[in-house]
């Protein structure tokens, strides 16, 4: 293998800044997806229709443990024909297209401004700036399938395939920088995930399906095949033990 | 575990023999393609000191990074008053005949 | 307030341990932490030793170990406190943390011994 003398100059000024470049650009972005995150509001309503769907949940799952009487009384204020909370409450189809809503456009668009736009733009400064310098070898042997990979923007046939040029060292740093981010700017960093920790902080009301008048009717439906079977019926006499708990176990 | 102060200490005395020993290993191949001669290996020092720089700097991170808890969930509790445990917010009742002691309350017209 | 979200988990003998969700992650993110950082700072030192092929894959590896035996001697004898398995820790994120070791690798080997 030809060992290639490289100009020591271009460790220091293309090198070295697009490692540089590409952690700050990463900071940065962390920083401004930051300031351009909006809290999301929970509506009272969609708050009302989460806890409700919430309780009903609750009531199926756990509802044996409940005698007969309270089971179906809690039943009864969700199901009941005339005044059921599940049949009263009238929801409007919500509109199914996000195009629509303004709200979720902007949101879709500080999204790609904080992801793509940065690699596209910063990608593309680093790409003219930097172009045709073979900055570096990997440490270890790569096969020729790897040759467009690693060395875009330089074209020659003979250079061997473990050499690397600035445009994919630059995309080697934005892959290879992502865990560092974790260490320097501690755990959930991008923007996407501090938005998760938002959404558990604000209770379940996110978890509500956006629709919430086929989520009332298949929670319905639900309990409504829910079957009672009362889990304590012999629980004096288990507790007793005159007999067998084994036999007496609830089949849940 | 000691004092984090000294464990930072550690950590930046292990990065900077890291990096010295980078510097060394950067001049012994400078000083080898002077000389035109070829490069087999590191000199021993140089390998002990990255290694062992390594290890050192570790050791300050271990600690640096913090404590493990105990996972059992009792261990949590265990320190907990029976005061503060009972205080279950979601079995609070407000709508109760205590709001007849408030100076504000209406008794209901009927 | 009841004291966060609670696991379960059924050892060997058929008995159930109640985990702490909190302290699970914490831990969690404890060793997280340590992995990149041991990912980064082997990966600079294989650069700048100059290792190249197998050898450096073979001294990440060698890492992977040597952290592994740090952590459990931080743990302490009683390991069982603080986590659940021992093997786990050995084993998770280990592509992560290669291809962190792979660009600080390629960094310090190029800083050091390319030009």
């Amino acid at each position: 293998m030809a060992e290639l003398l490289l100009d020591p100059d271009i460790r220091v000024w293309v090198f070295l800044p697009i490692v540089v470049i590409t952690f700050l650009v990463g900071i940065v972005r962390h920083y401004v997806s930051i300031l351009l995150a909006t809290q999301k509001r929970a509506e009272l309503q969609q708050l009302q229709d989460s806890q409700v769907m919430i309780r009903a949940r609750l009531l199926r799952e756990n509802g044996h443990y409940l005698p007969r009487s309270s089971f179906v009384m809690r039943r009864h204020f969700f199901n009941n024909e005339e005044t059921g909370y599940f049949k009263t409450q009238k929801r409007q189809a919500v509109s199914q297209n996000p195009m629509t809503d303004p709200s979720m456009m902007t949101e879709m668009l500080k999204g790609n401004i904080t992801t793509v736009l940065p690699m596209i733009v910063i990608g593309g400064w680093i790409n003219w700036t930097f172009s045709g310098f073979v900055t570096t070898k990997v440490p270890f042997p790569l096969t020729l399938r790897f040759k467009p990979m690693l060395q875009r923007g330089i074209e020659l046939v003979s250079l061997d395939a473990a050499w690397v040029s600035s445009a994919s060292w630059y995309f080697l740093n934005v892959f290879g920088l992502r865990s560092i981010y974790t260490l320097v700017l501690g755990e959930n960093n991008a923007a996407d995930q501090s938005q998760h920790l938002q959404d558990q902080m604000s209770g379940a009301a996110m978890a509500m399906p956006p629709d919430p008048k086929v989520a009332f009717k298949a929670e319905w439906e639900a309990l409504e095949i829910c079957e009672h079977r009362w889990a304590l019926e012999n629980v004096e006499s288990i507790l007793l033990g005159t007999q067998n708990p084994a036999l007496e176990q609830p089949v849940s | 575990m000691g004092s984090t102060a000294a464990h930072k200490f550690i950590f930046i005395v292990g990065i900077a023999s890291l990096l010295h020993a980078a510097y060394s290993a950067a001049q012994h191949r400078a000083y080898l393609r002077i000389t035109e001669q070829e490069f087999l290996s590191l000199p021993i020092d140089i390998l002990i000191q990255g290694i062992v720089s390594l290890f050192v700097t570790m050791y300050g991170i271990m600690t640096l990074a913090g404590e493990f808890k105990e996972i059992r969930s009792t261990v949590d509790l265990e320190s907990k008053s029976w005061e503060t445990f009972r205080n279950c917010p979601s079995f609070y009742t407000f709508n109760h005949r205590g709001r007849a002691l408030s100076p504000y309350y209406e008794p209901p017209q009927d | 307030m009841c004291a966060g979200r609670i696991k379960t988990a059924h050892r060997g003998t058929g008995d159930i341990v109640a985990f702490s969700e909190s302290a699970v992650r914490n831990n969690a993110a404890v060793v997280e932490y340590c992995r990149t950082s041991m990912s980064a700072l082997s990966g600079s030192t294989a650069g700048i030793l100059g290792l190249t092929g197998f050898l450096g894959f073979g001294f990440y590896v060698f890492a992977v170990f040597g952290l592994w035996c740090l952590i459990l001697l931080k743990a302490g004898v009683r390991w069982e406190k603080y986590f659940t398995n021992r093997r786990s820790l050995l084993t998770n994120g280990f592509l992560g943390g290669l291809v962190t070791y792979i660009l600080f690798w390629t960094f310090l080997y190029g800083m050091v011994h390319v030009y």
